[in-house]
């Protein structure tokens, strides 16, 4: 059997306003069987983002275990935990987050370069996946030529194009309408499973959590 | 290579993503280069005209009696040269040599009659002083070749001449100590009144035939032997090997008596120094403050490109290339516009006012270097480069999830 794409146990996360101590995550127990869709769900201030950016190690944990598909996470420094996320996670973010002055194929060509690939198989990955998005024909536009739900479809592009153990999703559909947020979630579902890759995903949307094999709960930083 | 294109691409459109912004840096770029070259050009062409000023002025090399330089004459001509026709002619052998002038030093009264004032004279072969100083001795009246006449033809200065009330024609008489401590004195003629553009020179110039000197001071002496290379590229070689040759006499390169030529160039190296420094300074905050603003407003892009794995050196690299790139365009465009003042000012006709000690001024123009351009190029588009480096590092390690939500 192989490990769970994440495996967190105690993890607590405080921040510090001034004098104020906010616990964020008060001792998180999770296990995210690989190859699956997790959804966290909560209400706001409740500590979804606070989790989601400690498992896309872009955060730390003030204490706690984690386990990323098996290897333990926790001691490695900023540069470390860089090159993980550089072979291994994938990020979606709410607003999608794509880089202006970069073309659709550029913005996507992107965590291709970081990981030093050949021209020739960048151009190949791009293509693919740009045509399983349905993007294909609009590789040479600019973000702000795209509407939204396009321009989430570049983003979950980006984040799959190099077949990621790991995609971090807070709140993916929360920028879109009910239509295109259906698209979304249609599409992640469809090509996650494609990729074999592991979905974390924050949401309040019914329709996603519904597409989800495992949806938690949060409350106040606790898991129920 | 394909992913060298495409980060340079990616740096320009950066660069364009504010335009109005990165045009003004640019262009402050583009004025800041403009001005070193031009100002830098300028030193540089005045440096070349000091420079064949002191040569022609005292020959690129200047033979004297050993202790000539070192020591004062107690009597005139004391560590003069004896066998100078001999010496010239050894010299003259060697193919570097163009010319060997003989001159005789010599200082006195000078009258009119009615009127003596001292005058401080040269001894020489007074046509081939004049074609060897050119531009550095000019004709005011009269002309340098002598008339067959009885008495001995000399050139004065134009103010000397001016305070003796004296013209092509005049009769005066020279007056100086002879070698053997009595007084002489010569009856001469005016051929001509001289310029050499120095009014403290001009004031007191006297130029006789070697012979009349000679004369004069009851010797066969002369004083200095002033050599004249093809080149004055062929200078330090030629005195070495000459100086090596010749124990009896000394040898002085022009640069160790062009004491103007150096102070000036001193005096110059700082003013520029100073100059370039204001100016890449200036260069330096103005690129620092453009990328300064573009690293707060892509703060959220450089959080989005750490997620995806980008390390703290490949965001400063990026921010980097931008800076170098608006630093080379900058310099591209100041070079082209310091080639084009270099090229326009020579039909301009602009005069520079005399500098201090001068009567005369001097046409403004300026030289261009290929070592001074490609410096100056490398140091705009470096000290652009540094200026991103400065302002993009600290943001590069900002935490991610504070960059991320930066709005
Ligand atoms: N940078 C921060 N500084 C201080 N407190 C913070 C910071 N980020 C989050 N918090 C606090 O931590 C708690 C959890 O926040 P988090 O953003 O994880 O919640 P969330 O579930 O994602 O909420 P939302 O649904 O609104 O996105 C909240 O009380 C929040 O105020
Ligand atoms: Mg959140």
């Amino acid at each position: 059997m192989t490990a769970p794409a994440i495996a967190l146990s105690g993890i607590v996360k405080h921040y510090r306003m001034g004098d104020e101590d906010i616990p964020a995550l008060r001792g998180i127990d999770l296990a995210v069987p690989s190859g699956t869709f997790a959804a966290v769900r909560g209400p706001s201030g409740s500590g979804k983002s606070t989790l989601l950016n400690i498992c896309g190690l872009i955060d730390a944990p003030d204490a706690g275990r984690y386990l990323l598909a098996g290897e333990d996470v926790g001691g490695l420094d900023e540069d470390a935990r860089t090159m993980i996320r550089r072979r291994s996670i994938g990020f979606v973010f709410q607003s999608y987050n794509l880089v202006p002055v970069m073309s659709v194929r550029d913005n996507v060509e992107y965590p291709l370069l970081l990981l030093g690939l050949p021209a020739g198989e960048r151009r190949g990955r791009v293509d693919e996946i740009l045509d399983q998005v349905g993007l294909a024909g609009l590789a040479d536009r600019r973000p702000d030529q795209l509407s939204g739900g396009q321009r989430q479809r570049v983003a979950i592009a980006r984040a799959l194009v190099k077949s990621p153990t790991l995609v971090i999703a807070d709140e993916p559909t929360a920028n879109l309408d009910t239509a295109t947020a259906a698209q979304v979630i249609d599409l992640m579902k469809a090509l996650g499973h494609r990729h074999g890759a592991t979905f974390l995903i924050a949401t309040h949307d019914d329709r996603m959590t519904a597409h989800c094999d495992s949806v938690h709960a949060i409350t106040d930083g606790s898991l129920q | 290579m394909s992913a060298a294109i495409n980060a340079l691409r990616l740096a320009w459109r950066n660069v364009l993503r504010n335009r109005r912004r990165s045009l003004v840096t640019i262009l402050i770029a583009t004025v800041g280069c403009t001005s070193v070259l031009v100002a830098s050009g300028f030193a540089l062409y005045t440096y070349d005209q000091l420079r064949d000023g002191a040569a022609r002025e005292f020959g690129h090399i200047t033979i004297a009696g050993r202790d000539y330089f070192t020591r004062d004459e107690e009597t005139p001509m004391q560590y003069g040269i004896d066998d100078y026709r001999q010496l010239t002619a050894g010299l003259m052998a060697n193919p570097l040599v163009r010319r060997v002038l003989p001159r005789v030093s010599l200082s006195g009264l000078i009258s009119n009659g009615d009127k003596s004032v001292i005058f401080l004279g040269i001894g020489a072969d007074i046509e081939a002083e004049a074609e060897v100083r050119g531009q550095f001795l000019k004709l005011v009246d009269g002309a340098f070749a002598a008339p067959e006449g009885a008495l001995p033809a000399v050139l004065l200065g134009a103010d000397l001449a001016r305070s003796l009330n004296a013209r092509p024609g005049t009769g005066l008489t020279l007056l100086a100590t002879t070698t053997s401590g009595g007084i002489n004195a010569i009856d001469v003629m005016v051929t001509g009144i001289v310029s050499t553009g120095w009014r403290e020179v001009d004031k007191r110039l006297v130029y006789t035939p070697v012979a009349t000197a000679q004369h004069l001071l009851m010797s066969d002496r002369i004083s200095t032997l002033s050599v004249y290379l093809d080149s004055l590229d062929a200078v330090p070689v030629t005195h070495e090997y000459l100086s090596k040759a010749d124990p009896v006499h000394a040898y002085k390169p022009w640069w160790e008596q062009a004491f103007y030529y150096d102070s000036v160039r001193g005096l110059y190296n700082r003013i520029f120094g100073l100059l370039g420094l204001i100016i890449g300074m200036l260069v330096f905050f103005s690129v620092a403050n453009t990328l300064a603003m573009a690293v707060v407003e892509r703060t959220r892009e450089i959080g989005t490109l750490r997620a995806l794995g980008a390390l703290p050196g490949e965001i400063v690299a990026q921010f980097l290339r931008e800076g170098a790139l608006i630093g080379a365009i900058g310099a591209v465009l100041g070079t082209l516009l310091a080639g084009i003042v270099v090229l326009a000012l020579p039909h301009a006709g602009m005069e520079m006012p005399p500098p201090p000690g001068r009567s005369v001024g001097y046409p403004l123009l300026v030289n261009a270097s290929l070592p001074l351009y490609l410096l100056t190029n490398a140091a705009i588009i470096a000290l652009c480069a540094t200026a991103a480096w400065f302002v993009s590092r600290k943001a590069a390690k900002k935490p991610i999830v504070e960059a991320l939500a930066h709005v």
